[in-house]
């Protein structure tokens, strides 16, 4: 199907470090523009919301800028401005709505206040073309962990579960801080995990127990499984032993990819549904890829995760859900929405 | 041919502004903590108002601060971004001057008078900045005035402290001028900043307008840089002593 036709929806994100501006037409993405302050973080273990904050003003207009030359259009060429509303850090989610109810002032264009973690699955549509009827969709990243139940990407989104507590990426860069690797951890442990034996250490999985299979089938709790590796790492130490990095990382990567995906797989069986997307910065985790890949193919579900360049933050997954809810004839947003930090996962436009 | 201008310092405040520096629309809002959901209605509300169509605008104006760093940046990027939109120049202009002229005319000061500016900082400070009247009115019909402290953020008492003169009686070096405080960081701390009686509180996005617009005419650059005068609040954390949870 070409998208000739079809409106050109400019979508802004700011909800964390990254300053992320994108053009979508249709399903087609014409230029995703990313400025992160991701270097300015490291030194502090941790995004501190007002150095990320500062960052995005600056990075905003010139964001902008490039996006449109790199695409090849200009602003009097969109149709429509997507911008993330939540979940997200509130002073950095207040830069991109600002900018983008300025966009819609100055351009005489409707507004769209649209949910980042909806993006982080909408995205896939991008490379993989629009969903089927019913999707499943984990979204796993250092901020959220959550199942998707998608009847339809712009108006149509059940949440079956969440995180408790830490979230996948977040639990990661944690076991990365305490086995004293750099910031962020995430990415040593997986090429370490990469490394060592998956199944030298029996770590816990988190809400997996029978007990738990009323309230908690499809939530997640990684805060455990951190603290286990602390206490076995610790008691390894006041033993006089060395700590055998790759296998105590190989082990925890373990227990979080079967935890995720054996939940995601029975939450796809529980609701008949046979395509899974994975979206989020975590979907770029190897011992996740690998099994869900193994496990969807044993069940019969069609796996789809976006390349990893559309997983991270990024302006693509807003535009391409604001392409989604134009198109969908969904009512714009006003020019007074506020930004929230928690936004409920089944909102997807305000 | 107006030009659009927006301070967020303290409250809202926007205006619609002539060329030559009359006030065609304004509109204000009193909140503090929600800059953002305000500010994009009350300038599609300016331009019904003034009948404006945003392609008739020659320029957006933004007031700089020093402020609160979540308020002030909602005026900046929606200046900057408007202003891009729009295919005109965004020009910035500090907060403070604002007030110091607006006291200037509300208060019929006279060259070699000094003003004394001082906003809230929360954290029981003020932002502040310590002006001269160069002229009463000078082009688009708004005063001259030149910055001789500041700006700077600092406890009420010891700005009064540092800035005698300020405070007290006549103006420091000229003798017969007056030396008047003005803005609402006064007013918060009126035991130690004596606010002047009429004296204003807040900063009017018309009278930051007028400035821009003479300074641009003078050559000037307008700079939108926010003037946040503090740094984050951050530490760095302490490496791990031992393998446990951060």
């Amino acid at each position: 199907m070409t998208s000739s036709g079809e409106p050109l929806v400019l979508g802004i994100e700011s909800s964390c470090d990254e300053t992320g501006v994108a053009l979508v037409r249709g399903n087609d993405l014409l230029f995703d523009a990313v400025a992160s302050s991701m270097e300015e973080h490291a030194r502090f273990g941790g995004i501190i919301p007002e150095v990320a904050s500062r960052a995005h003003l600056e990075a905003m207009v010139p964001t902008i800028e490039r996006a449109l030359d790199e695409a090849g259009v200009t602003l009097s060429d969109v149709d429509a401005v997507a911008v993330t509303a939540g979940p997200g850090l509130v002073g950095p989610l207040t830069i991109g709505t600002s900018a983008a109810k300025a966009l819609s002032i100055g351009l005489g264009k409707p507004l769209y206040g649209v949910n980042h973690v909806i993006g982080h699955a909408c995205v896939d549509q991008l490379s993989g073309g629009e969903f089927p009827d019913r999707v499943m969709a984990l979204v796993v990243s250092g901020g959220h962990s959550s199942l998707l139940l998608v009847d339809d990407i712009a108006t149509d989104v059940t949440e079956l579960g969440s995180t408790l507590d830490d979230a996948a990426g977040e639990a990661f860069d944690k076991v990365g801080r305490l086995l004293g690797l750099p910031y962020p951890g995430g990415p040593h442990v997986d090429r370490l995990a990469r490394e060592g034996d998956p199944t030298a250490i029996r770590f816990p999985r988190g809400l997996t127990a029978p007990k738990d299979q009323e309230r908690h089938a499809y939530n997640f709790s990684f805060s455990g499984l951190k603290t286990a590796v602390a206490r076995w790492v610790e008691a390894r130490t006041d033993a006089g032993k060395d700590i055998p990095v790759e296998d105590v990382c190989a082990s925890f990567a373990e227990a979080v990819a079967d935890v995720l995906t054996a939940k995601t797989i029975a939450a796809c069986r529980r609701h008949d549904v046979d395509t899974l997307v994975i979206g989020g910065g975590f979907s770029a985790n190897s011992q996740l890829r690998e099994m869900a890949a193994k496990r969807c193919a044993e069940a019969g579900i069609t796996l789809r995760i976006p390349p990893i360049r559309h997983c991270t933050d990024n302006g693509a997954m807003i535009a391409a859900l604001g392409s989604a809810v134009v198109r969908a004839g969904v009512a714009p947003s006003g020019l007074d929405i506020p930004v929230d930090s928690s936004m409920p996962l089944e909102t997807i436009t305000v | 041919m107006p030009v659009l201008a927006i301070d967020t310092s303290a409250a809202v405040s926007v205006a619609l502004v002539s060329e030559t520096g009359g006030r065609l629309a304004a509109r204000s809002s009193g909140e503090r903590r929600r800059h953002a959901e305000s500010l994009a209605p009350l300038i599609t509300q300016v331009l019904d108002d003034a009948g404006t169509d945003r392609t008739a605008l020659t320029a957006v104006v933004a007031g700089t601060g020093p402020a609160p760093f979540t308020g002030l940046r909602v005026g900046l990027v929606t200046a900057r971004t408007l202003a891009l939109a729009v295919g005109i120049p965004v020009l910035g202009v500090p907060s403070l001057d604002g007030l110091a002229a607006q006291a200037v005319s509300d208060l019929g000061l006279d060259p070699d008078d000094e003003v004394l500016v001082a906003s809230d900082a929360r954290r029981k400070e003020v932002y502040w900045a310590r002006y001269r009247v160069v002229a009463h009115e000078g082009p688009h019909g708004v005063p001259v005035v030149r910055t001789v402290a500041g700006p700077e953020v600092g406890r009420a008492a010891a700005v009064a402290e540092a800035q005698p003169g300020a405070v007290a009686g006549p103006a420091t070096g000229v003798a017969g001028a007056r030396a008047v405080v003005v803005g609402e960081g006064a007013a918060l701390y009126p035991d130690v900043l004596p606010l002047d009686d009429d004296a204003p509180l807040l900063p009017d996005a018309t009278v930051l307008a007028r400035l821009a617009l003479a300074r641009r005419d003078a050559g000037l650059a307008l700079p939108t840089e926010p003037l946040y005068l503090r740094r984050p609040d951050v530490q760095e954390p302490a490496p791990p002593k031992s393998p446990a949870l951060g």
